[in-house]
């Protein structure tokens, strides 16, 4: 049904622009280059890829996926950033990049005011999992354990990461090592082998969760988890920060407003289409689409941006 | 369910998958195409010299992701496919090696050492025949043990292995290859240090791109296959058009193609002269690639090494040496870093840990399509519910006794068949590959730099050829230089800040006494070799 | 191969230099973090660490160079003819990849001459023929040339060979691949 009514809308625009009547119609001046800041093959690029694949099968237009790695996507910013602004080079990557870790560095001179965002697509499920296997129920066992003089690893997988899991560590008034790791899918490899006791899983532990092999003791966002609603948010462990975040898509500042409006629709239709590709990996990893576009998604950049100060400045008392 | 049953399930689920078409009524399973045309492609990928298998795979499985989407049924279409091109790669691997000394992947580049000599001497054809039977040899034994051992060894071999060993594991690796290549212990250790240097370009925690100099385009740091194959393969072409080169202007002419002489099969007698060296290679192969992150190319070494020992004791006085055309030499190498492959998705499987680049893809594959979780759940089983894990586990090994399969049949005298590539002239094959190469970075890299980068690498190679350094150990360090870095943060930071965290640990510290010795023994041997050269 | 050959000492001491530049001076001014730092309580290992420990291998094996293997024998010696050969090597690769990059820009622009409305090669970057055209100039250069090169004479042959494997590579990354980018069409 979905479907015949988009349809109906493409025949519809196509007629109007026929007459000349829609002024919003954009299309874009060439192919478009998709920046990716994810390694190749893994979930987050794919999701960029099959999201382009579904325009180019919708709108005819024509994308060219790019890995730019590294640096949780500042690399990715940093080419981005100088491109041309026509709609013709846009960028993936996690609204981290442009809260905390532009803040963190603040010699690489980008903040979220060089870019255009376009669209969000879906919002980590980020929780703190351990091993079944280690007989914890709930966080206070952890604390438990950690008091009872255990030295606990807790893995995390961006600076932002380390510096909640330090704050965690001081509310509750217990010591973790923290071990910084190289991305979600090496905390949860850690976990599994035993070299970390615990640590950040942004979606990924979602089967292992189901399939009771780990546990989720904790929602380090500011809402409980989809799947283990009874597990405690940061705030409830006295921890005022949380790990809030989405994947987004952005373009460089000054992006035309109807270049802006029509890529950020396109992708917003996609990731919430659970009958696209996309849509259906971001219902199975994400449980669902958390699309915020325009002026809203503008401020929630910004806003990233300048509360990455407080928690810089808290981690490094 | 037994576990007898989840075997038969993985087979099943092998043989009455998905059917792509029927031939007179008999379903054709999709599974079983995918294998096929993997491994023929893996074959064609890894003689292709400049190609590789990992190469084949980066390109192909966002396309076959595309094709088969993100279904559990998917797995083994995709994953077969896979495990095909990882098969016929690895022999495919040895056929450039040895008709053009052009390795095309590092583990390669010891087969280099008599397989080129043999071509030289006209014996090509023989040369290939003996890299078969030694790796499909060495790949089926890996198996047989992979299937045996999964579910036991690599959840052994873990329990023991905690940060700061695997740490001192990959140092032992690294100073193993710093004193063992290249014939001087000083010249391994600068070869070292330049792999780890580029390895560090660019990269680290902090958001300032170190020894970036500011630029925008080593930030980024030098991508893999830059690296890899900028000094192994680049550097060789340049190397070879030089003496190409001199040979032309010294002598007027240049050398035609060696045509094949004397007799180019393999005897029983001499198979079992080869026997003992695949046979030591094999274990040596399979026990390294059942350790989670060191791969193949450290397999060939100390295959090749253990091999040459041997050699020199029992050879007979007219055979010729390792390293000038001895068939046991090419059976020590490939038999080692076949036999990787197979053990390799021990942790792989078990853990998710791989240990090679073929491995790499297989995870990303599964991680990719979902359905499939690599960890301690997969060797799971489950009596009253199925787990489909296990299932899926099985299936694979399936998919990879079907490439043996194939191998053992139809992959020899598909590998020779690429013999037909000796027949083209260097002079036009050398610019040839050197395109192929760039471009084949380029299309994985998209930007110009990367081509930059190859040449600059290619350069170095090249020096380091002319001066007597050799290539390897640089590689090698190249590509353990970031896990290095990273568990060693990571054993420092789950320590507690622990300085000591190498020598306080057990097995650590047995790993660094190894590390030292193995440093110190050849630099003796060396020096007794060397006093008794100028005596 | 000889034992009067001083290589290398002179390898030695240049890498030992290169090492100490390397630890005292690059590494110090071109990393943020230094061996070790201490961030939110915890003292954890710096960006320096690493390429020390890499200067360190450069400095030990220099210093054997110079200290024990100074006299060792087949000690490589370095042809100053060959070392000739490669620059003209590089300086054919240099002008074929540049072709490569702008061949495809420069044929815009002469087109755009006799025509109104330009044209602009980043928009035709994925549009046939515009994005062969440098790799095929390029590339044809590069090969012929280093054809040509080896051969001591520039050949019609050496040119055919170019263009034929040109095409050749043109068939099997871009035809069947709708993702794939030939140099340079990633970068404009």
């Amino acid at each position: 049904m979905k479907r015949l009514i988009r349809l109906g809308i493409a025949a519809l625009v196509s007629a109007a622009t026929a007459t000349g009547a829609l002024a919003a119609e954009w299309t874009p001046p060439g192919p478009i280059k998709l920046l990716i800041a994810f390694r190749a093959g893994g979930g987050a690029d794919t999701q960029a890829r099959l999201i382009a694949e579904e325009l180019e099968n919708r709108l005819g237009w024509k994308f060219i996926p790019e890995q730019v790695t590294g640096k949780g996507g500042m690399n990715m910013a940093a080419a981005l950033k100088d491109m041309p602004n026509d709609g013709t080079v846009i960028g993936m990557a996690v609204t981290e990049t442009f809260g905390y870790n532009m803040a963190a560095a603040p010699k690489s001179g980008m903040s979220p005011a060089d870019f255009t965002g376009l669209s969000t697509t879906a919002g980590f499920q980020m929780g703190v999992v351990a091993l079944s296997s280690k007989g914890w129920t709930s966080f206070e066992d952890v604390v438990a354990a950690a008091k009872g003089g255990e030295e606990l690893r807790f893995g995390a997988m961006s600076p932002r990461l380390a510096d909640l899991a330090y704050l965690l560590g001081k509310a509750q008034g217990v010591d973790f090592n923290i071990v910084s790791v190289k991305g979600g899918k090496a905390v949860m490899d850690g976990v599994n082998a035993g070299d970390l006791d615990l640590g950040f899983m942004a979606g990924i532990q979602q089967k292992g969760v189901a399939a009771g092999d780990l546990v989720n003791l904790a929602s380090a966002l500011s809402a409980p988890l989809v799947q283990t609603p009874d597990a405690p948010t940061f705030a409830d462990l006295g921890v005022e920060f949380d790990s809030d975040g989405q994947f987004v898509f952005v373009g460089p500042a000054g992006m035309p407003a109807e270049a802006r409006e029509a890529l950020a629709n396109a992708i917003a239709e996609v990731a919430s289409d659970e009958n696209t590709k996309a849509g259906g990996l971001i219902k199975k990893n994400f449980g669902g689409a958390t699309v915020v576009t325009g002026d809203d998604l503008t401020v929630l950049l910004q806003n990233g941006y300048e509360s990455a100060g407080k928690l810089l400045d808290a981690a490094s008392e | 369910m037994g576990a007898l049953d989840y075997i038969w399930a993985g087979v099943l689920a092998v043989f009455l998958g998905p059917e792509l078409f029927s031939v007179f009524g008999v379903p054709v399973p999709v599974t079983i195409v995918m294998i096929f045309a993997g491994f023929f492609l893996g074959i064609a990928v890894g003689a292709t010299p400049g190609l590789a298998g990992p190469i084949a795979m980066a390109i192909a499985l966002p396309i076959l992701i595309s094709i088969f989407g993100y279904t559990p049924d998917a797995l083994l279409p995709v994953m077969g496919f896979l495990i095909g091109v990882m098969k016929g790669a690895t022999i495919g691997g040895a056929v450039p090696a040895i008709l053009f000394n052009t390795p095309g992947t590092p583990d390669a580049y010891m087969t280099t050492l008599d397989g080129y000599p043999m071509t030289q001497k006209g014996q090509a054809k023989k040369a290939l025949r003996v890299a078969h039977l030694s790796s499909v040899t060495g790949d089926t034994f890996s198996d047989m043990v992979l299937f045996i051992c999964a579910p036991f060894l690599a959840l052994l071999v873990e329990g023991y292995l905690d940060l700061p060993e695997k740490t001192a594991l990959l140092i032992l690796s690294l100073s193993f290859i710093a004193a063992v290549i290249g014939g001087s212990p000083a010249k391994g250790l600068i070869s070292t240090g330049l792999g780890l240097l580029f390895a560090y370009v660019g990269t680290g925690e902090d958001f300032y791109p170190r020894l970036s100099m500011d630029s925008k385009v080593l930030a980024q740091g030098f991508p893999l296959a830059t690296a890899i194959l900028g000094v192994l393969i680049v550097g060789a072409v340049f190397k070879e058009l030089t003496d190409l080169w001199r040979e032309k202007r010294e002598s007027g002419l240049l050398a035609g193609t060696i045509e094949d002489s004397g007799d180019q099969r393999l005897h029983m007698r001499e198979i079992r002269r080869l026997v003992p060296y695949i046979g030591r290679s094999a274990v040596i192969g399979t026990a390294i690639g059942a350790l989670p992150g060191i791969g193949s190319t450290l397999a060939a070494t100390i295959g090749y090494t253990v091999g040459k020992a041997r050699y020199q004791r029992t050879k007979s006085p007219e055979a010729p040496d390792f390293g000038k055309g001895a068939p046991e030499g090419i059976a020590a190498t490939e038999a080692a870093n076949s036999s990787v492959s197979g053990a390799n998705l021990i942790p792989v499987l078990s853990l998710g840990i791989p240990g090679n680049a073929a491995a790499v893809f297989l995870i990303l594959a599964a991680d990719s399509i979902g359905g499939f979780n690599p960890g301690p759940s997969v060797f799971r089983f489950t009596a009253d519910a199925v787990n489909p894990e296990l299932v899926i586990a099985f299936g694979l090994f399936t998919a990879m006794l079907i490439a043996n399969l194939l191998n053992w049949t139809i992959g020899g005298v598909f590998m020779r068949s690429m013999g037909i590539m000796t027949r083209i002239p260097k002079q036009v094959l050398l610019p040839t590959v050197l395109l192929l190469t760039l471009t084949a970075i380029y299309v994985q890299e998209t930007r110009m730099e990367a081509i930059w980068f190859t040449l600059g690498f290619g350069l170095l190679g090249y020096v380091m050829r002319v001066v007597a350094i050799s290539p390897l150990p640089f590689v090698i360090a190249f590509i353990l230089g970031g896990k290095l870095e990273e568990s060693a943060r990571q054993a420092f930071a789950a320590t507690g800040g622990d300085p000591w965290f190498l020598f306080t640990h057990p097995i650590a510290a047995v790993f660094m006494a190894l590390s030292v010795g193995v440093i110190l023994l050849t630099a003796r041997n060396n020096r007794v070799r060397a006093s008794r050269a100028s005596a | 191969m000889s034992h009067d050959s001083r290589s290398n000492l002179i390898l030695g001491i240049c890498f030992a230099a290169f090492a100490l530049l390397l630890i005292f001076i690059w590494i110090p001014f071109d990393t943020d973090t230094g061996l070790i730092e201490k961030v939110r309580r915890q003292i954890t290992i710096g960006d320096a660490l690493a390429p020390t420990v890499a200067g360190i291998f450069l400095l030990l094996g220099g210093l054997i160079l110079i200290l024990f293997e100074r006299n060792a024998p087949d000690q490589p010696e370095v042809d100053p003819v060959n070392l000739g050969f490669m620059a003209v090597v590089f300086v054919l690769l240099a002008a074929s990849f540049l072709v490569m990059r702008y061949g495809g820009p420069a044929v815009v622009a002469l087109v755009n001459l006799s025509r109104e409305t330009p044209l602009e090669y980043r928009l035709l970057r994925d549009s046939a023929p515009w994005k062969y055209t440098g790799f095929f100039f390029g590339g044809t250069l590069m090969i012929g040339g280093l054809i040509s090169l080896v051969e001591g004479r520039i050949t019609l042959r050496a040119v055919l060979i170019g263009i034929v494997a040109v095409l050749a590579m043109i068939a099997v990354y871009d035809l069947p691949f709708d993702d794939l980018l030939l140099p340079p069409n990633g970068d404009v």
